[in-house]
């Protein structure tokens, strides 16, 4: 009686990663999040495509006209134009620019020190650890917003500048989650064989800590994002943050403070456009943890 | 003419617990190990928990050092090799085939990491050494391709022997290798090792709370019970005719899987000993049916030949001074 | 064998999980018997299904499952209908189920004595002081020294043979008909594992308990079941006493389960044992043909032809498989050639 036999199933290498990126698009929070922040990407992007006026020239002829809703608006200025005369739309377009452009160096600045200084406490531990422990409970105690206040009134506000303050107020949830992912991580025991076969310590780090921490990365990143931005336009509220000519929707929002009763869309306008990006950042990093949390199960 | 590629000699490994608020305690997870391997052989570590043997597993590695003792390895001291020379000697093959492979590198990467870290040869002369050892562990070739996580236990478990295999490392440390997959596929390992072993004259040391795995593979035993090596000699030997006494209730655990087996009555009393907290005299007297007040007193030194024993009342004295019958 | 009715009696269990795009069948009509003072011990490997079917006859599936049954009984109650109120007054009270792992099993915040008061509480009306008398009594029972100090302490303070124990006095605070126990030794020392077994056995020749032993471990199963059921892909695959399965393996996965086990004192060191190559299959859609077929070394047209049902190869000796039973008519060098085959 022959054997029956059977044919080896043929094996696509599936990476962890092509895991979860298939994970993430089969999403819909990733679907909808990520569409709404690349719109808002590209138009920041295409801004000066987008629209025949420039965000900071005044035109006093053309004061507080009426968006194209009302009753005497019209297409020319279809979000209307502020109390100096500059169209509504096109600085919006330009804000985002501002808005998003900061929001993403600031936290690459600070998911660089966050990160640094958390893996370091999670793999090394001892005084190590201890030493980054203390520095982010230092860092937790300071007022975030009026550290930044100070900051910025002291020394200036340049763009680079606030950036630069943002960046390093913000690495603290860096930090703690990279060091407890990494704390993880250091007793299993790939880590070990690691070290056995002679990897240096930086290859270590590089190759075999890095890549299975970046979920939580990841997913702190999109929070931290939200973070920034939001920070960014609460300084800039406060007069402390981007200065005209340049302009974000944080100062969009202050300089229609005294408009708030006449004429509502203009505080209204920027106002909603912070409230869709951060809901859109927070829906893709929703989608992140989960895509990223349940781990080991094919 | 065999030579002898490990030894330790003294070896002790303290760790002090107890935090700031609480008395400080001395945990001697190693109380005074004499050991030695000779090239080609395979040495079963054997022993339950609290017994020392993962610190053991874990100073042969580096991972870390011993608190006093000396461990030469092919005559010299083991600080005295850095890490790449080390990695070059001794390789480890560790118990959770789940926890030992990288998720985000590829099996090809895994094994071929070894080979990478030394600089060696090109990274085509490589791809075709890991090729080698995939099909000398018997993983299928389209494996090698893929990443852990499509692998079964009992393949990963390859993994892991091939890429501890790569570097042709002097020495092998099994710890508990095949505890951690289903019967089957532990037969598999098994097989694998013992041809290797046969095939590359490997020096293993098994380390393994399961005596049949032991039995297997092993030439010679030594059974650890807190931080000591309570007996030592031919794996023939102390199966047929253990000495020490706890060594014999090892045996009679191991359960059969045979029609008409019967529970074993081991006749040990009490709990196990805190490494913390251990016992006067001999380690073993407050669970061993056989103490008495001078077990409680004085630790017994080791004797015999082979078997080495370390026990006031051993079983078997006589046998041990005759070297061991062949086993069928 | 005795004939009183059975404690348990479950018939056709079928346990379906849905995923994504399919539906998995881990579990594939299984029947189980267990008499009074019966140990009734469901061997398999990871993936076989028996941890499923325990947890499916204490009704603690997880929700996405989908359980159905012909029947299951306790003691003539059918439960295959129950609703989950009756469902949390039966567990800890007329079945308990004693896990794996103790350092797990018990919550670490509350000390011992707290957790037994609670199981008591919440099943029968008494007041805090006969709780503790019966919680002290259990303690002693199962062999645990100075139980007085023991029922003040967190599970952290107590080693894992201890927690066991402490776990297995739990199980018999309310007087069970029957206990489950999931792989209860495989965490603990051999030293440690063979007191526990003895004094599982020992409880159960006192009481009368029905004892369902779930473990890949055929050396404990040996030492203590009365029957056996072997599982594979969420079937039964054989049973029957375990004297008579152990001495005649009649299905091929547990012949080739026996072959591959060392014994030390039997097997000669270094000899090459036996195996079982490939992997357990997923289990999905209906079985249409031995779900054994693709690693079995005896494999021939007729397996794929329909699915396969349970036979009794006399005695109560139950199989899953086209084979005669008789050991005469297999081929002694299939499994060699198989494993060469395979390499």
């Amino acid at each position: 009686m022959p054997p029956v036999t059977h044919a080896p199933p043929l094996q696509i290498a599936v990476s962890p990663t092509r895991v979860a990126v298939g994970r993430a698009l089969r999403h819909g929070s990733f679907w909808v999040g990520g569409l709404i922040i690349l719109v808002i990407l590209l138009a920041a992007i295409f801004a000066p495509w987008l629209t025949p006026y420039d965000p900071s020239i005044q035109d006093l002829g053309q004061r507080f006209v009426a968006p194209v809703w009302a009753e005497d608006g019209s297409w020319a200025h279809p979000l209307g134009t502020d109390g100096l005369g500059r169209d509504y739309l096109t600085r919006l377009l330009f804000g985002a620019r501002i808005s998003l452009m900061i929001g993403f160096l600031t936290i690459l600045i600070s998911g660089t020190i966050g990160t640094a200084m958390g893996v370091a406490a999670g793999y090394w531990g001892g005084w190590v650890d201890l030493v980054v422990n203390f520095i982010i409970t230092i860092r937790l105690t300071l007022p975030v917003v009026l550290v930044a206040l100070v900051v910025v009134a002291l020394i200036g506000s340049s763009l680079s500048l606030l950036v630069m303050v943002i960046g390093l107020l913000l690495w603290d949830r860096f930090a703690i989650v990279m060091r407890s992912a990494t704390q993880q991580l250091a007793s299993r025991e790939y880590i070990t064989s690691a070290r056995t076969i002679g990897s240096s310590t930086t290859r270590i780090l590089i190759r075999e800590i890095m890549p299975n921490i970046m979920g939580p990365l990841i997913v702190v990143a999109s929070i931290e994002l939200a973070h920034a931005i939001l920070l960014e336009a609460a300084l800039s509220f406060l007069g402390l943050g981007v200065q005209p000519p340049n302009v974000s929707w944080g100062l969009m929002v202050a300089e229609a403070k005294s408009q708030l009763l006449f004429r509502p869309w203009m505080i209204a306008v920027p106002g909603a456009a912070l409230v869709l990006l951060i809901f859109a950042i927070n829906l893709v990093g929703d989608a992140l943890r989960d895509v990223t949390t349940p781990e080991g199960k094919a | 003419m065999s030579e002898t590629v490990l030894s330790m000699r003294g070896v002790t490994r303290d760790y002090a617990v107890g935090g700031a608020f609480r008395k400080k305690a001395t945990l001697r997870a190693l109380r005074g190990i004499d050991l030695s391997v000779d090239r080609g052989r395979t040495l079963g570590l054997v022993g339950e928990s609290g017994c020392g043997k993962s610190t053991l597993a874990r100073i042969l590695l580096g991972i870390e050092d011993p608190t006093s003792g000396t461990v030469l390895v092919s005559g010299r001291p083991i600080q005295d090799y850095e890490r790449l020379a080390r990695a070059r000697l001794i390789q480890p093959v560790f118990q959770d085939p789940y926890s030992s492979l990288n998720p985000r590198m590829s099996v090809e990467a895994i094994i071929g990491a070894p080979l990478k870290v030394r600089g060696e040869g090109t990274a085509a002369s490589r791809r075709t050494r890991v090729h080698e050892m995939a099909g000398e562990v018997g993983l299928p070739r389209h494996l090698v391709e893929a990443y852990p996580s499509q692998l079964s236990g009992g393949q990963r478990q390859r993994v892991a022997i091939a890429r501890a295999l790569i570097g042709e490392p002097e020495i092998l440390i099994c710890d508990e290798p095949t505890s951690a997959l289903d019967v089957s596929v532990q037969s598999q390992i098994l097989n694998l090792l013992h041809r290797l072993k046969q095939e590359l004259n490997l020096t293993m040391i098994l380390i393994s709370h399961n005596l049949a795995v032991v039995h297997h593979l092993a030439d010679e035993v030594a059974v650890m019970y807190l931080g000591q090596i309570v007996e030592r000699g031919d794996a023939d030997a102390i199966f047929e005719r253990p000495c020490h006494p706890y060594s014999d209730a090892l045996l009679k655990a191991v359960l059969p899987p045979r029609a008409g087996a019967r529970l074993p009555e081991l006749g040990l009393e009490a709990e196990f000993p805190s490494p913390v907290n251990p016992p006067s005299g001999c380690a073993f007297h407050p669970r061993c049916p056989k103490a008495d007040a001078l077990c409680a007193e004085v630790d017994p030194n080791p004797a015999g030949i082979d078997p080495v024993f370390r026990c006031h009342h051993p079983n078997n004295f006589g046998a041990a001074a005759h070297p061991a019958q062949a086993a069928g | 064998m005795s004939m009183t009715a059975p404690i348990l009696e479950v018939s056709g269990l079928k346990v379906e999980i849905p995923v994504r795009d399919t539906v998995l069948r881990p579990v594939r009509g299984i029947d189980i018997s267990v008499a009074k003072g019966e140990t009734v011990a469901i061997v398999g490997e990871s993936g076989c299904g028996k941890s499923l079917t325990a947890l499916a006859i204490m009704g603690l599936l997880p929700r996405q499952a989908r359980l159905t049954s012909d029947r299951i009984d306790l003691n003539g109650e059918s439960l295959s209908e129950a609703s989950p109120r009756r469902w949390r007054k039966l567990r800890g009270d007329r079945i308990a189920m004693i896990f794996q792992d103790p350092m797990t099993a018990l919550d670490p915040c509350y000390r011992i004595g707290d957790q037994m008061a609670e199981i008591l509480k919440q099943h029968r009306k008494v007041s805090r002081s006969a709780a503790r008398e019966r919680s002290l009594e259990l303690l002693r029972k199962v062999g645990i020294p100075s139980p007085e100090e023991r029922l003040n302490q967190y599970p952290h303070q107590l080693s894992g043979g201890l927690r066991q124990r402490v776990m297995i006095a739990m199980a018999l605070l309310c007087e069970p008909e029957l206990i489950i126990a999931d792989e209860p030794t495989t965490a603990l020392d051999v030293t440690i594992q063979a007191q526990i077994l003895r004094l599982l056995r020992d409880i159960q020749r006192e009481t009368g308990i029905g004892l369902i032993l779930i473990t890949h471990d055929l050396g404990v199963v040996a030492g203590m079941a009365d029957r056996i059921v072997v599982m594979y892909g969420g079937e039964v695959v054989e049973a029957g006493t375990c004297d008579e399965v152990l001495a005649r393996p009649l299905h091929p996965y547990t012949e080739g389960l026996m072959r591959s086990i060392p014994v030390p004192g039997e097997t000669r060191r270094g000899e090459t044992l036996g195996f079982i190559p490939g992997v357990v299959p997923r289990q999905t859609g209906d079985l249409t043909r031995c779900g054994f077929l693709e690693r079995c070394p005896y494999a021939h047209a007729s397996c794929a032809e329909g699915s396969i049902a349970l036979r009794d190869a006399g005695a109560g000796h139950l199989m899953r498989c086209v084979l005669p039973a008789a050991g005469s008519g297999r081929d002694p060098e299939a499994w060699t050639r198989h494993s060469e085959a395979s390499s």
